[in-house]
């Protein structure tokens, strides 16, 4: 197991990860538009300062130039300074927003397999009941519906009209940072994110579920006089839970990307609006630094959903 | 008498109360350089703003008023500007404010490592031009005479100069010790100590700003206790209006209607000293001649675009000072209306003739060409559709290009274009010389005219502002007929206010309710 993961790592992860950046750094620097642009807006300011601001950021340099240094500075760990009037290192900008992102991100996983794996498994059991249309139907709509038209239709519905969650944002100044207040805050945003999530994995749980109740095994489980609850919930359930594992390697990049537009519609104080600006002001550190840490995340996930997999199933065995 | 004393009574009654949190929304979180002379984002201006205090600060007119320092003295050459400062005002850490630190702060502008962007204000002092190239290691415009007294003085009478004297104070002896070159890093930035009303607490990315009233403040504590600036979702705005949640917030057209029907909310609408456009590009010999330009403009329905599609936010602009300067004109000023018959008429008698498929041509010319509009607005949008809709009628075919702002800014800076539609948002001061000289690099439309370029220049030398205003004037008039540029609007900015907070500015002119943020020092919370 361990030769397989470093494996993955070295011959995988390393050359993927190099590819992506070098991809990435390539793209966003022959896309139209000057990280200097925005200075352009600055009364009296002259050609000769933008000039100096060019240089001090380094965009004289050819892109190959300017994608080697970078990439030396993050091989000794820093991810270098933002574009923007504040030069603050991109690895602090990150860190201190990383935190609420990771809280969204994980909340709404959890989210979704909480309500999804359940709401599969039943409507797989009462297959073609009432109960297993509307939640067919419900699970369609979730996967249709765009997270920021949701998202407003959330903050219209219980904050506008019922009042009784908050319009977004996070804690106001001064306002006491309780359990009970993070949950608050976190509900809407969590469900829009994870909604279609729920819908997924309700409707993979279901498909999942229901493709290992119709094998032999289970029908000499039913000869054998077991009760059907014994025989979905202990011999059924384990078997179709396998795939479902795969799905979680999958969804993790897309929480993360939709994290980011999920907290601009909130105000949540993560990643979200700062990746946004970053890609707006072309701040090529910035947007260089978030799109690699959610590529190693995004590396990691895969990795860990292939060893859980590894695990569930006593025959799988990576050598 | 009698009438006194009721208005001492109703005053009695209205005395401001003390204490309260006051919350102002922000909908893009500042960046964290509270630095006066290194920000450019105008979020991050609004910290400032509070923390520091300038030599002078600008009224509700766009008058320059003394604030640390007590007065000023222009030279009868208008060569030179001495400030006197107050005594005793103090830093937050508790050091007296002197005219070193007046000193320490605009030399730190023109240092050679100087990493921020306001060089270009204050090139005109004298040796500053050397000082900058590391030719020289003082500055002879810059004089300290005493504690409380520092004189500045330009190679040139240079008008607009005043008004660059709001710059905040920074304390040398915090900062002094760190390379100029550095200064964009330092901790000061993140934890910044001015001498004005407000001190700095926190700032929590993307939640807020939180800063407390300075009790020793020269001009008086502040009535408020705490200063909140509240990080708001754009789409949650009005409800955190409706909600009480935040005091002030300013708000688009787009959501003017839902905000007024909130009870307990004031709105406020005021000009601002911004304008928007649609520019021609001269260099092409289509564009060339006056006429051309002004049948586009009897040509476009701006009248529709301001009160149909703004809403009627905006005020039809015919010439680039915005109708809250005190250089603004409309004497001798053509208002263009909506006439697409005498557009018509116009390019006819100019020689224009319908080609085989309609389109106007004259010689090689011909009156199709790309519009370039920079997306994000839906106004903007709608606008350039009406612009190609009106054009069509009078034989002009426009095709319009829509691209994201950065990359239409890279098509305008490389002169790419036709024509494009854009805005600026001006200083307090109307020298127009960084946008309309010939030689200016902002130049957009490549308008060069030798009689624009001499009242430009004696604008800015005039310190007399009874003629500067004619010399404006006549400008104006310039721009007027040849309309380099078509004018579309002078925007306005709508301000919803919390009926509890008391002071504020009711007949707001373009600086707001709040007059910038000068007015936080006095306002009140009301129960």
């Amino acid at each position: 197991m361990w030769r397989y993961i470093v494996r993955r790592v070295v011959l995988q992860g390393i050359p993927v990860l190099l590819g992506f950046t070098f991809l990435l750094y390539l793209v966003i620097t022959i896309a139209p538009g000057s990280p200097v642009t925005h200075l352009r807006g600055v009364p009296n300011i002259d050609e000769e300062t933008i000039a100096r601001r060019e240089a001090q950021l380094g965009l004289n340099d050819s892109f190959l130039v300017q994608y080697i240094k970078w990439l030396g500075r993050v091989l000794r760990g820093d991810l270098g300074l933002s574009f923007d009037s504040s030069r603050r290192p991109v690895a602090e900008l990150i860190m201190e927003r990383m935190p609420a992102t990771i809280l969204l991100s994980v909340s709404s996983i959890v989210l979704a397999w909480l309500i999804g794996i359940p709401v599969g498994i039943l409507s797989a059991r009462y297959q073609y009941s009432a109960l297993d249309y509307a939640v067919t139907f419900f699970a369609f709509v979730g996967i249709s519906i765009p997270s920021f038209f949701f998202g407003l239709l959330l903050l219209y519905v219980f904050a506008l009209k019922l009042n009784v969650l908050p319009a977004g944002g996070f804690f106001l100044a001064g306002e006491p940072r309780t359990f009970m207040g993070y949950v608050q805050y976190l509900l809407l945003p969590s469900i829009t994110l994870g909604l279609s999530d729920i819908a997924g994995i309700a409707r993979y749980m279901r498909a999942s579920l229901l493709e290992v109740l119709g094998h032999d095994f289970l029908r000499t489980a039913r000869a054998k006089g077991l009760s059907e609850n014994v025989v979905v919930y202990k011999h059924a359930l384990r078997n179709a839970l396998l795939p479902i594992l795969t799905l979680m390697g999958f969804t993790i990049p897309f929480i993360f990307s939709g994290a980011v537009i999920v907290e601009n519609i909130f105000a949540w104080p993560g990643l979200g609006s700062l990746a946004i600006q970053a890609v707006s002001e072309r701040n090529y550190p910035v947007i260089m630094g978030i799109n690699l840490m959610f590529a190693v995340l995004i590396f990691l996930g895969n990795l860990i959903a292939d060893i859980s997999y590894a695990i569930a199933d006593p025959r799988i065995r990576y050598e | 008498m009698m009438l006194c004393l009721v208005l001492s009574a109703a005053a009695a009654a209205q005395a401001p109360a003390q204490g309260g949190t006051f919350r102002y929304a922000l909908t893009t979180n500042p960046r964290g350089m509270f630095n006066p002379i290194l920000y450019t984002e105008a979020y991050d201006g609004l910290i400032i703003d509070v923390v520091f205090d300038g030599l002078i600060y600008i009224d509700e007119q766009l008058q320059p008023q003394p604030r640390l320092a007590k007065g000023w003295e222009i030279s009868d050459d208008g060569l030179s500007i001495t400030f006197y400062l107050h005594e005793g005002v103090k830093f937050h850490d508790g050091v007296e404010v002197t005219a070193h630190d007046v000193e320490y702060t605009y030399k730190t502008m023109l240092h050679p490592e100087y990493t921020g962007v306001r060089y270009g204000n204050f090139r005109l002092l004298v040796g500053a031009e050397e000082y900058h190239e590391g030719l020289r290691d003082d500055v002879p415009g810059i004089e300290v005479i005493d504690d409380y007294t520092i004189k500045f003085t330009t190679t040139e009478p240079y008008a607009p100069l005043l008004t660059q004297f709001g710059y905040g104070i920074l304390p040398r002896h915090l900062l002094e010790d760190i390379p100029v070159g550095e200064l964009e890093r330092a901790d000061f930035n993140r934890h910044p100590i001015g001498s004005g009303p407000f001190k700095f607490v926190e700032f929590l990315t993307d939640q807020h700003v939180i800063l407390e009233a300075n009790d020793d403040y020269f001009l008086g504590r502040p009535n408020i206790d705490t200063l909140v600036f509240q990080r708001v979702a754009l789409d949650a705005l009005p409800i955190y209006i409706r909600q009480g949640r935040v005091d002030y917030a300013e708000i688009s057209p787009d959501n003017y209607a839902e905000v007024s029907g909130i009870p307990g909310v004031d709105l406020y609408v005021y000009e601002e000293l911004s304008y928007n456009y649609i520019c021609f590009n001269l260099r092409q010999p289509r564009f060339a001649d006056p006429i051309v330009r002004q049948a586009i403009t009897y040509g476009f329905d701006r009248e529709t675009y301001v009160e149909i599609l703004r809403e009627g936010f905006g005020i039809v602009a015919n010439a680039p000072i915005p109708l809250a300067s005190w250089a603004y004109t409309n004497e001798g000023i053509n208002e263009y209306p909506y006439n697409p018959e005498l557009a018509a008429q116009m390019l006819a008698d100019a020689g224009w003739k319908p080609g085989p498929d309609g389109v106007l041509e004259k010689d090689d010319m011909r009156l199709e060409f790309e519009f370039l509009v920079p997306e994000g607005s839906r106004v903007q949008e709608q606008m350039a559709l009406l612009f190609q809709q009106n054009m069509e009628d009078i034989g002009i075919k426009v095709n319009l290009v829509f691209m994201e702002f950065s990359a239409a800014v890279d098509r305008v800076d490389a002169r790419e274009f036709d024509t494009f539609t854009m805005g600026w948002s001006l200083a307090v001061d109307p020298d127009p010389y960084g946008i309309w000289h010939s030689t200016s690099p902002w130049n957009d439309p490549g308008f060069y005219n030798e009689r624009s370029d001499q009242l430009i220049e004696m604008g800015r030398r005039e310190t007399d502002p009874e003629k500067r205003k004619e010399i404006y004037a006549e400008w104006q008039r310039l721009i007027n007929y040849e309309l380099p540029t078509m004018f579309l609007s002078y925007g306005v900015t709508i301000a919803a206010v919390n009926e509890r907070v008391q002071g504020i500015d009711t007949e707001p002119g373009p600086l707001g309710p709040l007059v910038g943020l000068e007015k936080l020092r006095t306002i009140w919370i009301a129960d």
